[in-house]
């Protein structure tokens, strides 16, 4: 099995299996009208409950860049797909995909990370009340 | 190849071992019994996540449209969890939204108790067996439960709620006056079939269920779940509480 089937397989199993944001409904933070995809480079990561959070430091075209922060599944899931809280550190490149919050701030709710190539190797799921849900 | 790509070859490879789509199996055999001949619910499990216990999913049969009063129907279209929403503060998910919730459930049982050891933010919650309410219980989030024997069915019936808690993540409302019946059979070693009954004459006309499919993880254990170690979305605004 080569590297690139690896990732691919990667992308869509957590994309079937990662665990929702049942903390809180995804109504209550996030606008599902507002994607949003970032590009830059992380800054840091907390691994911690009861959501993991990525910070990043994001181009736009022109080469601004802005601060963000994106909360991602919980460890405990992300734990139990093979996950480390070491799997992502300051100084890697992504590409997020998600919502933003409904408060205007530099927040987001991470639904994939995708690498500069082009492949995705993480993604949030979508039963959590948020797109596809009832009360948006 | 890089940390992260490494880190994501070792997901797929465990996502492919450890989801039953994916390739796990549970264990087969008999159900395993109690020294009273009863069935065993011990065990590890995961549970069909319901956020909207309308819906089917799956290992789920969700309750299709809700019987609502008049009230219950006000309280549900009023509901905007942009205004408030109690497990965001952390606070319990209570009984409903803990079962709902897509983490490892935990149950230790023998003859006299069903311990519930829920990994969602490391609630727990007994089961009396064989035993009667308490009179007049104090509300709680998770409610006064006993449980009795029909057959090999173990029975719960749980009463005694604070009212404050929601029946699930899309908000679906109850009252204190809730009274839930909550059906467990062990077929064979590697199942619980479930089924949970909502019984709210304030906020439903009649009775409504929901049924699931837990399957036994021999390869997990439940983790630490500290809600309230790292809870920016509420800390820092971005979600409000309930008073």
């Amino acid at each position: 099995m080569n590297a690139k089937l690896v990732i691919s397989m990667a992308g869509l199993m957590i994309a079937a299996a990662l665990p929702m944001l049942a903390h809180h409904s995804f109504a209550a933070e996030y606008d599902s009208t507002k994607a949003v995809t970032l590009k830059g480079t992380v800054t840091k990561v907390e691994w911690m409950n009861p959501h993991i959070w990525i910070y990043l430091d994001a181009k736009d075209e022109k080469g601004s860049v802005t601060k963000w922060q994106c909360e991602g599944g919980p460890p405990n899931g992300l734990t139990r797909q093979g996950w480390t809280k070491d799997a992502l550190k300051a100084g890697d490149l992504i590409t997020i995909e998600g919502f933003r919050s409904k408060d205007g701030t530099n927040t987001c709710d991470s639904r994939s990370a995708v690498l500069p190539d082009g492949r995705k190797v993480f993604s949030g799921t979508a039963d959590d009340g948020g797109p596809n849900g009832k009360k948006q | 190849m890089n940390k992260f790509f490494q880190a994501a070859a070792l997901t797929a490879l465990c996502a492919a071992s450890a989801f039953a789509q994916g390739g796990y199996k549970p264990p087969t055999g008999p159900a395993p019994k109690l020294p009273d001949g009863h069935p065993d619910f011990s065990g590890v499990w995961q549970r069909p996540y319901t956020p909207d216990m309308t819906k089917d999913s799956r290992d789920q049969k969700g309750a299709g449209e809700l019987p609502f009063t008049e009230a219950g129907l006000k309280e549900w279209k009023s509901y905007d969890a942009t205004q408030g929403d109690y497990t965001g503060q952390c606070m319990p998910f209570g009984l409903i939204r803990s079962i709902n919730s897509p983490d490892p459930l935990q149950v230790m049982m023998n003859d006299k108790y069903l311990g519930l050891l829920h990994e969602q933010n490391s609630w727990f919650h007994v089961v009396k067996l064989n035993a009667e309410h308490a009179k007049n219980p104090t509300p709680t989030w998770f409610g006064d439960s006993v449980g009795k024997w029909d057959g090999d069915t173990l029975v719960i019936d749980t009463i005694g709620f604070n009212g404050k808690t929601r029946l699930d993540t899309i908000g679906h409302p109850h009252s204190d006056q809730m009274h839930v019946i909550e059906r467990w059979q062990r077929p064979d070693l590697g199942h619980i079939n479930y089924e949970i009954t909502i019984d709210d004459p304030k906020t439903f006309t009649k009775p409504w269920k929901n049924t699931r499919v837990f399957t036994l993880r021999t390869d997990w254990d439940i983790m630490e779940y500290s809600c309230e170690e790292n809870n920016k979305d509420y800390r820092e605004g971005h979600i409000k509480g309930v008073q």
